[in-house]
């Protein structure tokens, strides 16, 4: 399934924009350095693209604009004026998400110890906590996922696929093309 | 069954059988290890798996690219005609 190429070309647009706020400090960065700055850029814009649309995207834009190093400036210049709309939401469904986690998680442990499970359950219990511990670990993969049900959590996987998908075939074109130019 | 239950629940909180089912075919879909494997063995459970799995290629993969753009751009010599044209462009 290849990535829409407008998804594409709105991404480049952002990254570039993100780019170019280093140009004055690029000489003096370390490698590092800017392989983080390009890094975080490039994932910003990438979540920009998907215009607050998706949960992922806005918790990635959240959580970047409270970073101390360039997250804040990169999300500043990157969305401009949906910059203050799109943090903003985020905090929101933080609070209200927390919440119903606290309440769901306490009853579970409670019913667990106190019901008596026949053996044919067993095996059928077992492939549930597989299944829930792999959830678990989707969930901290995907950003924002802590904070989602099971099927926007799967619908968010989806889509932050695509758009890491996307956004490698961009990042990978460019790396080809400069090395391509400074070879000749 | 229990799908039938949360049809008639008609909460927004409650999902069906058959909404998860489809969005695990999607998911398979993009997977690179299961899709050209036998379509209905595969369990939620290796679904899921495989997702974490993909997705953590994915993010290294990024990262990967990052580092490659890092070197490449530095080691571009200040005034040449290339490092102008990447100058206009991003950097």
């Amino acid at each position: 399934m290849r990535a829409p190429s407008s998804l594409k070309q709105e991404f480049l647009r952002k990254w570039i924009l993100g780019l170019q706020i280093c140009s004055s400090s690029a000489k003096s960065m370390s490698i590092s350095e800017r392989k983080k700055a390009i890094k975080l850029s490039a994932d910003i814009a990438m979540a920009s693209a998907r215009n607050g649309r998706t949960s992922w995207s806005r918790a990635l834009i959240a959580s970047a604009s409270k970073d101390d190093n360039h997250g804040k400036l990169f999300v500043q210049q990157i969305l401009g004026s949906d910059c203050e709309r799109l943090t903003k939401i985020s905090t929101s469904i933080k609070r209200l998400r927390c919440k119903k986690i606290l309440k769901k998680s306490s009853g579970t442990i409670i019913r667990r110890r106190m019901k008596r499970i026949p053996d044919k359950a067993v095996a059928s219990s077992i492939a549930k906590q597989m299944v829930n511990k792999r959830t678990q670990i989707l969930k901290s993969l995907v950003p924002g996922g802590v904070f989602m049900d099971e099927v926007s959590l799967i619908e968010e996987t989806l889509d932050y696929i695509l758009s890491l998908r996307a956004q490698i075939d961009v990042m990978r074109s460019l790396a080809d093309a400069t090395e391509m130019m400074m070879n000749c | 069954m229990s799908s039938r239950r949360s049809r008639q629940a008609a909460g927004v909180s409650r999902i069906s059988d058959d909404q998860i089912i489809e969005l695990v075919a999607k998911l398979r879909q993009l997977l690179p290890e299961i899709r050209d494997r036998r379509p209905q063995k595969v369990s939620a459970s290796k679904v899921l798996q495989e997702t974490c799995n993909y997705i953590r290629s994915l993010h290294r993969e990024v990262d990967d690219l990052s580092e490659r753009l890092s070197q490449l751009l530095s080691t571009i010599d200040a005034d040449s005609p290339e490092a102008a044209i990447i100058r206009s462009l991003i950097m």
